[in-house]
């Protein structure tokens, strides 16, 4: 139990790329915080950066308080569980798990216990003779897991410890580490790249994105009030829609595409060029007329619980990407009309990107 | 693949050639190694084993007069097991602690150290055997265990399959280390050696092979036949061959030569699956 503040945090590398660029935080007791963002966003380097694993080039880490900018990774009291689960493979489960406590000190039935209640919270007692290797990927990453709570550490890194796991799998030890996480109530920091993962485990999200935190806040803020282009686009399955507009004089609409007008909701100056998002799911179908989206289906992908259909429209073939609930008949080519509502329209600065 | 039975047919045939190719003097030597002196001497190299086989492997064993010089077939034996273990061993500690500092520590010169190491590959023995043998000359180890073993321990080929074999190794598992407590040294002991176990008998029989075979040194090194290993040991026994005045004792020298190539060969035949899995996979 312990809370991590990250004050103005920098790294760069020897080769002079900079990786973070300065980043603050401050995770709470007790808090399952996500850092996700693409690939090379920085989201590893910061979480090894808390580890101990990666040096701090400026700014400062704290655990409970306590700068730990200089303290060795095995003495910020925390544990971490690697994508890649970084087991020992010529060590049994048992031992695995057993071998941090060894290295502290611990007594022999002091260890002993400590491993078997983690086993028995994880179900892995029947496995602990067993070496890593004659495990499947589930269980493996649940030994590894085993090896972080022995420890009963302040603080749980998680490094995309779901990645390596097929899908069906990747749900159900999702759902298990929430559960674990909210029973023991350990402070948590956990990394992704998978944005299903970060919302649904997250108390709070930090999207990331060229080594800078682009928001933080909780999932439903972030999705609901992405406070840049980069944020909306990256939270939500399938992707925002992105037009570019025009404010007309009166403010009342933005004009997209060839001439199409869309209600607006907004206070944003007369004339100004904006970037329009639209979340799939904001968009309705509705018959055809004036102010409307009048496109034509190009691709559809049925998924059961919804469809989503692809849609080009207007001279300048904008696309954009609809989805309905349910199942949902469209042609190929099929003429549709869409609407959305003033306030489910969401206004970005073309350059900057940033929410207006 | 799909093989034609012609296609069996001939690569067995070629594989069978080349094996019989490789065995045939090892035979002959093995055969002629069972008959007296005299018989060989009138009749030359027999194919069929003869009836002296017990005697003339009695005598080399166990008479020094036999192997004309003051040390018998047994202690030769014993000497160059020293050499081949102490040689293997030595080789695969120092090159295992050299790989682990040039991949694990990051210090300025690892690079061009490697590549030292790894230069003095093309340079043999033999190019620095005078002054090596000064040098244990002059630390007075000449006619010792310790003078025989010690200057041949250093291995560029060692260095070089562990860096490569540590290189494989994921950094997660030193950083997962690390967060568990252990510092380089558990590290290396818990973690590192372990893992390497096949790797370690990979080098070690390769090693023990090569140390067993050792010629040039030993020769320079030992003029007290109580240190002759038992390569140094044929070659005295074909030396007195061309002395004269006695009939060539051929089956001797051959009974050496075979005895020579037991080890090694057990060694071989028994660690070839440690071995071949050392070198082609690893256990991660």
């Amino acid at each position: 139990m312990a809370t991590v503040t990250i004050n103005q945090a920098e790294k760069t590398y020897p080769n002079g790329y900079k990786a973070i660029h300065g980043i603050n935080l401050a995770i709470e007791n007790g808090e399952f915080t996500v850092l996700v963002g693409p690939s090379g966003c920085g989201k590893s380097t910061l979480l090894r950066m808390i580890a101990g694993l990666e040096g701090i080039s400026s700014g400062e880490i704290s655990i409970d308080d306590r700068v730990v900018n200089k303290v060795a990774p095995a003495d910020r009291d925390i544990a971490m569980v690697f994508q890649n689960y970084a087991l020992y493979p010529h060590m049994n489960n048992y031992n695995n798990m057993a071998y941090g406590l060894r290295n502290r000190g611990y007594s022999k039935s002091e260890i002993d216990n400590k491993v078997r209640d983690a086993a028995r919270i994880l179900q892995l007692e029947e496995l602990l003779e067993r070496k890593p290797g004659q495990l499947s990927g589930g269980q493996r990453q649940r030994v590894a897991m085993g090896r972080a709570i022995v420890r009963q550490p302040k603080v749980f890194l998680f490094d995309e410890p779901l990645s390596n796991l097929d899908a069906k799998l990747r749900v159900d030890m999702r759902l298990e580490i929430k559960n674990l996480q909210q029973r023991l109530g350990i402070t948590s920091v956990y990394v992704t790249h998978d944005q299903v993962e970060a919302m649904t485990l997250a108390d709070r999200l930090i999207v990331m994105n060229g080594g800078v935190a682009e928001q933080i806040g909780s999932p439903i803020e972030i999705y609901e009030k992405p406070a840049t282009q980069f944020v909306a686009g990256f939270i939500g399955s399938p992707a925002m829609n992105f037009l570019t507009g025009t404010v007309s004089d009166d403010r009342t609409h933005v004009t997209v595409g060839d001439g199409v007008k869309l209600d607006l909701d907004h206070d944003v100056e007369a004339g100004r060029t904006v970037t329009v998002g639209i979340r799939p799911e904001h968009l309705t179908l509705v018959d055809a007329q004036e102010g409307r989206i009048n496109a034509e289906v190009r691709m559809v992908e049925s998924l059961g619980a919804e469809t989503l259909a692809y849609l080009d429209f207007g001279a300048n073939a904008d696309s954009v990407t609809l989805r309905v609930q349910g199942t949902h008949q469209f042609a190929k080519n099929e003429k549709l009309s869409l609407s959305v509502a003033a306030d489910k329209i969401h206004l970005f600065d073309a350059q900057s990107g940033k929410r207006i | 693949m799909y093989q034609s039975k012609w296609r069996i047919f001939t690569n067995h045939a070629i594989l069978i050639l080349g094996a019989l190719f490789m065995i045939m003097p090892v035979w002959i030597a093995f055969s002629s190694s069972s008959y007296t002196p005299e018989y060989i001497f009138q009749n030359g190299l027999q194919f069929w084993p003869g009836a002296h086989f017990f005697d003339n492997y009695g005598a080399i064993l166990f008479d020094p007069s036999a192997t004309k010089g003051r040390v018998t077939a047994l202690e030769m034996l014993f000497n160059s097991m020293v050499l081949g273990l102490g040689f293997a061993i030595g080789k695969v500690i120092i090159s295992m602690m050299a790989a682990y500092a040039i991949v694990y520590f990051r210090f300025k010169l690892a690079v061009p150290i490697f590549w030292v190491i790894f230069s003095t590959l093309l340079l043999p023995l033999e190019v620095r055997i005078v002054p090596s043998y000064e040098v244990v000359a002059g630390l007075g180890l000449l006619n010792t265990y310790t003078g025989l073993i010690l200057p041949l321990i250093a291995s560029a080929t060692g260095t070089f399959f562990f860096r490569q074999f540590y290189r494989s190794v994921p950094d997660e598992l030193l950083e997962a280390a690390r967060l568990d407590g252990a510092g380089p040294i558990r590290f290396f002991i818990d973690i590192l050696v372990p893992l390497s176990v096949t790797m370690i008998a990979a080098i070690f029989i390769i090693m023990f092979v090569v140390g067993w075979n050792q010629y040039l040194w030993p020769l320079l090194m030992t003029t007290d036949d109580q240190l002759y290993t038992i390569v140094i040991g044929i070659k005295q026994v074909y030396n007195s061959l061309y002395e004269g005045g006695q009939i060539p004792q051929f089956p001797k020298a051959f009974a050496l030569t075979i005895m020579a190539t037991i080890p090694p060969v057990l060694v071989v035949v028994v660690f070839q699956r440690m071995f071949v899995k050392g070198l082609v996979e690893t256990e991660k």
